[in-house]
Parts: C-alpha cells; structure tokens; sequence
C-alpha cells in the first residue's frame, strides 16, 4: 500500500454528460441506419441487420480487453491505482459486450445455419474469452488486500488477451463454419456494399461512444471505491 | 415481411436492453 499513490480528482464526471448526449444520439442514428436505411442483403434478407450488433460489440469487446492489457502492465509497471480501476472496468464492459455478441450471433445463426450453437472454432474461443474474462472479475474476489489482488488482476489481464488474435483469426487458421473477416482483412479493401459499410461505421462509432461513456462512469466509481479504502486505512 | 423479423427484433431488443440495464446499474451504483 505505501507504494501507491492516493486517488485524487479527474476530468471524467464533467465530460461524462456530453459523452452520454453524443452516445445517446449517435446509437439512435446507428440504429435508424441499421433497421430502415441500410439495403437488404441479396442472399440472407433483412436478418443480416443483426451484424450491425453483432459486429461492433465485438470489435469493442476485442478493445475492451486490450484496454484490460494495457492498464494491467501500467499497473505493474508504475503500481498507480488509476490504472487497476481502469483494467476492472474495462474488463466489466468487455464481459458485457461478449456476452451480448455472443448471443446476438447466436441469435442469427439459428436462421441462417440452422443451429443455435455449434461447436466451431470462431464460437469455442469466443466462449473461452468470455469465461476467461469472467474469471478475471471473479479473481478480483479472492484477496481483499488491494496491491495483492491488483497485482494478481494485472498477471491474468496480460495472459489472457492471447485469446483476443486467437478469435480473430480463428476463422482463418481452421475450417470454420463463421464468415471469414469480411472489414478487417488482409486481402486489400472490404468486401461490403459501401452502404452497408458505412451503416457498419456509424453503428462502431456509436458503440465506441457507449463504450467510452460507460468506461467514465465505471472508473469514477471504481476511483471513489479506492478514496473508501484508503480512507479506512 | 421478413419471416425472420422475430430474430431481428430478438437480437435488437437484447443488446439495447440490456446496455440499458448496465447504464441503470451504474447509476444505482452511484456513477
């Protein structure tokens, strides 16, 4: 504990409110643009509207968990609270973002192959980040001393975004029956109708803003938890 | 109308429920 500095006061509660106004419209607009604007699709028809959740909440969880990354090697690199309270936020929301594209794919998988699930490899680590994550929060239980369960937060965050390239790219390194990357690819431009790129880009702009909104609220809560400990010691 | 709208609708209501849901539970957190 001597080797930590005392929470103090950040900028996060007075951008808060014009962050929420600007993610509030920009999810309506996504939204507009994703149910009514953007064309049907020739092959699947209208139930591809779902990859306009599907797909941003899952770019957002991938940054959510490098995020999760980047604040655990700053927290062991420079033992300052601010960085645990950012790894545990991050790592709250990147929970919520999967489990909320894993069932949204869910969701569009039974019209389109049939099945709820099925064990393939894009699904199977999709899952096994989602648990790992999960059990990153739950390990956040097991010490009530702080630099210790920091410390031990901070080891499992830098592990276990191994598994984010590995969903990425599972697709490619075995036979998978989940579309291969269709934005993010290696092979040159996207392969999506640009109006259906840019509904795509508006819907991932919007969930960047969601995410970062909900990333203010949850460090300043996880922030003024600190300022209770420290003040109870 | 698409005979796949329940799935649309299923998918959408979902995730803006729950995102919902975590905004009110930050606030009754005191966020």
């Amino acid at each position: 504990m001597t080797e930590t500095t005392i929470p103090r006061g950040n900028t996060l509660p007075r951008i808060r409110p014009w962050l929420g106004i600007a993610a509030a419209a920009s999810f309506v607009v996504a939204s507009v643009m994703a149910l009514f604007w953007a064309p049907t699709d020739a092959v699947q028809g209208d139930v591809y509207r779902i990859l306009y959740v599907h797909v941003p909440l899952a770019w957002l969880a991938y940054l959510a968990f490098v995020i999760v990354f980047l604040a655990s090697v700053g927290w062991l690199w420079t033992k300052r609270p601010f960085f645990d309270a950012v790894a545990v936020a991050s790592a709250e929301i990147g929970v919520l973002f999967t489990g909320l594209f894993l069932v949204a794919g869910s969701i569009w998988a039974k019209p389109t192959w049939g099945v709820w699930w099925t064990w393939e490899p894009r699904l199977v680590t999709t899952a096994i980040m989602f648990v790992m994550y999960v059990g990153y929060l739950l390990l956040r239980g097991l010490s009530t001393d702080f630099s210790r369960r920091a410390t031990r937060a901070a080891v499992f965050g830098i592990i276990a975004v191994i598994d984010v390239p590995i969903v990425h790219l599972s697709v490619l390194w075995a036979n998978s029956l989940h579309q291969l990357p269709t934005v993010l690819r290696a092979a040159g431009s996207p392969a999506l109708d640009s109006s259906m790129l840019l509904t795509l880009m508006v819907s991932l702009f919007a969930y960047t803003l969601i995410y970062a909104y909900f990333m203010s609220a949850r460090v300043s809560l996880e922030r003024a938890r600190q300022g209770r400990l420290w003040t109870q010691i | 109308m698409d005979a796949n709208l329940v799935f649309i609708v299923a998918a959408f209501a979902i995730v803006w429920g729950a995102l919902l849901a975590y905004l009110i539970s930050l606030r009754a957190r005191g966020a």
